[in-house]
């Protein structure tokens, strides 16, 4: 654990055989990192540092609260008030309100374009994020011009708050393998009793968790929760999946 | 500017629906308070109370001063609140809220008005003495019910508190440091608590203690029942919203009693136990005052 993902505090000096080096593809900084010229990476947080020797990147991986946005992010959205070509949604609290284009749906026209109440939620990407800027919203696929499943949420659910850092780990193609995050599983499995469920997880922090059941919801939102706020390892997440089952029904 | 979260129109529904089915989104039940925990601080007099979330530090502080002109016979209580953008974006500073108003007003109506402390023992020289006790409320963290934990924090402040101990000698004021003579409690007489019930439903049919902020942003009103263990009730409070049957008003003020009375008994153990974590060797029968010597 400690090799593959060393530990770095901000202004430390980067191991130069740490970062990956591609023969083609040129070195990638995410979040976390900050490129000083002419050629040191120096970290801006402090957390671990994660490298992807294939795609030639590398990150710092650490758990805050105040989401910042940034391009491609796929985020909860939820809806203010909505002008003549626009909906203003806001993000999280902190952050300044970001704007959705009517027309950012699929298949979305001047006449097809979907009415959404304030206060409704999108499951939106973040388009554009500049500095100074307000960030923009899209529904839909620029170049294929499908949705690939954002759009507003409708349907019996609930929102529940996470750290950031938890709704990554939510958010990768393996959570239980490289997030240590099993706890869905546990409840959709034989754990949880075979529970119906639907998620929507943004990286601003926050999960939606819909089913027809609300007893489900509220299980499924507390497990979220509890895992994220108790810091648990999988068999903490097993014991208290149990415990929530035991005690709901 | 940072903006009010305001719930979305999902957990409105939801919060609603799931409460017709007896369910909350924490898991409790309906009439259940979040764990409650109560600590004080080194100094005599501050009480840090935590509801769950919600994070209410009261700090009690005396001084001497000029007593009123027309109430020349009465110390002077004051109690301060102050809600702070740390507590919830929705907050500003210098610019009291409706919320910050309410609580301000039913913790006066609670405690002040209705006889907790003995004002008249404050007074030291009639009409040029007396004890000026002022509390500050101050709210950490908001996640709902700031009331019932403002109210605790208060109450338990105040009992924990020590004044200074002081002496009267051919006219002459002395007032003791801590060093010369331990301090004195305050004449404390009954201890008021808050419950504050919340209704959800059409007709305010359902209802709820210990609402989460969520939770009070979607209520059709609430009720704030102020009463000691002895059952007395010091206000009812129940500010505009739906109106509720007379009969659901009835069992909720005695489902509270139950309720005060488990506040009571927890500010009891608490106080019993900082008074043996402080009485180091056995001294502090010897101090005090009213011993005979």
């Amino acid at each position: 654990m400690s090799n593959d993902r060393p530990l770095v505090l901000p202004g430390e000096t980067i191991d130069l055989s740490l970062i990956p080096s591609h023969p083609k593809n040129p070195l990638r900084l995410g979040p976390g990192l900050r490129h000083i010229p002419p050629s040191d990476i120096v970290p801006t947080a402090a957390g671990e540092l994660i490298t992807n020797p294939v795609k030639n990147s590398m990150w710092v991986e650490y758990n805050s609260n105040r989401y910042i946005p940034s391009q491609n992010d796929i985020i909860l959205a939820q809806i203010l008030r909505s002008t003549s070509d626009f909906y203003l949604c806001s993000l999280a609290p902190h952050t300044p309100p970001a704007t959705l284009p009517h027309l950012a749906f699929e298949g979305a026209t001047k006449k097809t374009r979907p009415v959404l109440l304030p206060g409704q939620l999108v499951y939106a990407r973040v388009s554009l994020a500049n500095a100074h800027m307000d960030p923009e919203l899209e529904c839909v696929h620029a170049s294929t011009g499908k949705a690939d499943g954002l759009g507003p949420i409708t349907g019996t659910g609930c929102i529940f708050d996470v750290s950031l850092g938890f709704a990554r780990r939510l958010l990768m193609a393996r959570p239980a393998q490289d997030g240590g995050l099993a706890v869905l599983e546990m409840l959709g499995g034989e754990e949880g009793g075979g529970m119906a469920f639907e998620t929507a997880v943004g990286r601003n922090g926050r999960v939606w968790v819909g089913s027809a059941s609300a007893r489900t919801v509220v299980v499924v939102g507390r497990a979220l929760q509890e895992t994220d706020r108790g810091r648990l390892g999988v068999e903490g997440q097993r014991r208290l999946v149990k415990k929530l089952v035991r005690e709901m029904s | 500017m940072p903006r009010d979260a305001e719930p979305s129109l999902n957990e409105k529904q939801f919060v609603i629906t799931a409460l017709q089915e007896n369910l909350r989104l924490d898991g409790r039940e309906l009439d259940q308070y979040r764990p409650l925990e109560l600590s004080f601080g080194d100094q005599y007099g501050a009480a840090d109370v935590q509801l769950g979330k919600t994070r209410v530090l009261a700090k009690a502080t005396a001084e001497v001063t000029v007593p009123y002109t027309d109430r020349p016979l009465d110390g002077i209580f004051t109690i301060a609140t102050e809600l702070s953008p740390m507590a919830s974006p929705a907050f500003e500073v210098h610019r009291p809220t409706e919320t910050e108003v309410l609580l301000s007003r039913l913790l006066e109506k609670t405690v002040r008005r209705s006889g907790a402390l003995d004002t008249e023992s404050l007074c030291l020289v009639a009409g040029q003495k007396c004890w000026s006790v002022r509390v500050d409320v101050h709210v950490l963290s908001h996640d709902g019910n700031l009331i019932d934990a403002s109210c605790l924090a208060v109450v338990a402040a105040l009992r924990h508190f020590r004044k200074p101990d002081t002496s009267m000698d051919a006219g002459v004021l002395s007032v003791y440091t801590p060093a010369e003579r331990e301090p004195v409690p305050l004449s404390w007489l009954h201890s008021p608590f808050c419950v504050t019930w919340s209704f959800f439903g059409e007709e305010g049919e359902i209802a709820v203690l210990d609402a989460t902020w969520l939770e009070e942003q979607v209520r059709v009103g609430s009720c704030t029942v102020s009463l000691n263990k002895h059952g007395e009730i010091c206000q009812i409070a129940k500010l505009g919203g739906t109106p509720v049957d007379a009969v659901s008003l009835l069992q909720c003020t005695s489902v509270a009693l139950t309720k005060v009375k488990e506040f009571s008994g927890l500010l009891d153990r608490k106080l019993a136990e900082d008074l043996k974590r402080r009485d180091k060797g056995g001294f502090m029968s010897e101090l005090r005052a009213e011993n005979d010597r």
